[in-house]
């Protein structure tokens, strides 16, 4: 008779029919590892997770008074909002919430950028991880148009008429995402269904894999950790401070939404219902779409109406796909860390990326505008202002970064840098800035591979 | 009797390939029974509406008048219709850029794309901003009897 069959109650009764006993045992012994690196990172997934099941119950509660339609959608959104008791609440936390999940996600996949946790055995997880975020700008873009209002419905037009620039397939793919040549009513009942049905089945789907491949893994332990680290057991006490941690994340959201239930009041970042939808209207002045799409926004504007023969829509979607997917594959092209040497270039990418889309979303946002957001000056003096916020960042990240972690290669954050300074400070174009930077850093990056095997590079990171 | 077996042109071997080969092309003819239908399915049926030329009502007259501009359906597209100096203009109200809906700025005699700050002018070119094309023009007509007509015709 083995164990299983000794025991007695609800455990044993369990353990004879499903044989839970190497599951618990395996649960048991999991552990998370300690390292010389802060532990703060290791809890962003969860949090993002707790926010999208937060999504999860405040959406289905949504859905008992939403209605679809022409003359329902904004009306019963409104009717939500001022007259259901606690309406309010439950949008307010479902719209915060999904602000959180994004911050909180975006700092997960920053915070596993530098720490290299997706070098193998990784990789998978990694790349689950990038659809996982793929998926939320989906539920983003999606759940936008929802509430069939003004804002929500020029942002849409633009958004989807994006995939108009693709080849080939563009025009078929816009008709299929808007369910017609322009954003109807016919837009919306496909978006609710990506956004209630589509995206959540996705999304628990990659989301199991994922996990389950965290699961199978463990946690990445820190770079180059030669023996194996010292490890904190998961089930107590990482559990349970992930718990507290969930715990203090709902208090901040319930604090957020019955406090500022229309959001924040700054523009990408705000959710008063307004006017209906009138696709009769002009937009009008001020037009943003939610703050993590506002770099796409910008970077739009920053291409001339033509460039190499093609439309500047056109060339602006191709350089957001190929930023997109050298993004997804990053483990591969990764090589150091690949055997789990240190890769200072990559870490520096990271903080590239974060300062290029820092640059742009502050134009996006016009900071310094000052209410002048027409003509040529206003946009040269949101340039201005915003590249000395830019440089400011990213002086304090290279001060920090040089003096508290001796990092030494800024190859990258340096192009950034210097592209934000040439184009904001010195008024050359936006593209011309970026192609300069990035020759300059290809520049580099062969002088630096000529005299190889640097001190620095033994050293950074 | 083994070697016709392992022999890669023997009748058995041949025979699994050609099966091989007709299972995967019924998989693939499966598959594409199911995809067709769908793709089908998921685009959108033909525009159908009122098409020629589209006549202003009093309520649009009204508004062309108070805001020096409207914007109205013709044959299912949205087109702006403007007056400057006591002449009409019409025009596809779809930015050539993204496809925001433009709108009229009377002071400046320039029509605005508010998305991206797009410029046109009273003939449809581009001034200033993203736009890679100009507007798309419409005939405006102003009728004996003071009613407006916008024909699709390109002029």
């Amino acid at each position: 008779m083995n164990t299983a069959e000794k025991r007695s109650g609800l455990r044993g009764w369990l353990d004879r029919r499903y044989q839970l006993s190497p599951l618990l045992d395996f649960l048991q012994h999991k552990e998370v590892p300690l390292g010389s690196h802060w532990m703060g990172w290791y809890y962003l997934g969860g949090v993002t997770m707790f926010f999208f099941i937060v999504q999860v119950v405040t959406g289905v509660l949504l859905l008992m008074y939403y209605q679809p339609g022409e003359a329902t959608a904004y009306e019963s959104i409104r009717f939500l909002t001022t007259k259901v008791p606690f309406g309010w609440l439950i949008r307010s936390v479902h719209s915060w919430s999904a602000h959180l999940m994004i911050i909180s996600l975006v700092l997960h996949m920053f915070s596993t950028m530098m720490l290299k946790a997706y070098r193998p055995p990784r990789e998978i997880t990694w790349v689950s991880g990038f659809f996982l975020f793929a998926l939320t700008m989906g539920f983003g873009f999606s759940g936008y148009l929802l509430p069939w209002n003004k804002l929500a419905y020029f942002a849409t037009t633009v958004g989807t008429n994006i995939v108009a620039s693709i080849p080939l397939l563009g025009d078929w793919l816009l008709q299929v995402l808007r369910g017609g040549h322009d954003v109807t009513i016919n837009t919306l009942y496909r978006f609710f269904a990506a956004h209630v049905v589509i995206l959540p089945l996705a999304f628990v789907a990659i989301i199991g894999l994922h996990i389950l491949l965290i699961q199978r893994q463990g946690m990445a332990p820190p770079l180059g950790a030669r023996v194996a680290p010292r490890g904190m057991k998961f089930f107590p006490s990482f559990a349970l401070r992930d718990l507290l941690l969930w715990l203090a994340c709902l208090m901040v959201l319930a604090a957020l939404a019955v406090f500022l239930p229309y959001g924040p009041g700054i523009p990408g970042m705000d959710w008063e219902l307004g006017e209906k939808a009138d696709p009769f209207a002009p937009a009008y002045p001020g037009i943003k779409p939610e703050w993590y799409f506002l770099w796409e926004y910008q970077l739009l504007k920053e291409f001339p109406p033509h460039l190499f023969g093609l439309e500047g829509p056109q060339v602006c979607l191709f350089i957001i796909g190929i930023l997109f997917a050298i993004w997804a594959v990053i483990p591969w092209l990764d090589r150091r860390a690949y055997q789990d040497r240190s890769s200072p270039a990559f870490s520096d990418l990271a903080w590239a990326a974060l300062l290029f889309l820092t640059y742009l979303t502050l134009m996006g946002w016009d900071i310094g505008a000052n209410g002048a957001i027409e003509g040529l000056a206003a946009m040269q003096k949101v340039a201005r202002v915003c590249a000395w916020w830019t440089l400011a960042a990213g002086l304090v990240v290279l001060v920090v970064r040089s003096l508290r972690y001796q990092h030494r290669w800024f190859v990258f954050s340096g192009a950034a840098l210097l592209q934000a300074a040439l184009h904001g400070v010195f008024g050359v174009s936006y593209l011309l800035a970026g192609t300069i930077s990035l020759g300059l850093a290809i520049l580099a990056i062969a002088v630096l591979n000529f005299t190889r095997s640097s001190p620095d590079e033994r050293r950074a990171n | 009797m083994e070697k016709q077996v392992e022999s890669a042109s023997s009748p058995l071997t041949s025979r699994r390939h050609f099966l091989d080969l007709v299972l995967g092309a019924s998989i693939l003819g499966w598959l594409a029974s199911i995809a067709y239908p769908v793709i089908r399915y998921l685009k959108p049926l033909p525009q159908t509406g009122p098409t020629g030329p589209t006549h202003l009502t009093r309520d649009e007259a009204a508004k062309l008048e108070q805001n020096q501009f409207v914007i109205v359906p013709v044959s299912g597209q949205r087109v702006i219709v403007l007056q400057s100096q006591d002449q009409l203009y019409a025009f596809s109200a779809k930015c050539t850029h993204e496809g925001c809906t433009v709108t009229y700025q009377p002071g400046q005699s320039v029509i605005w794309c508010p998305c991206h700050d797009g410029r046109f002018d009273l003939t449809g070119r581009v001034v200033s901003g993203p736009p890679p094309q100009p507007l798309v023009k419409y005939t405006a007509q102003r009728q004996p009897d003071g009613g407006i007509v916008i024909s699709v015709e390109k002029a």
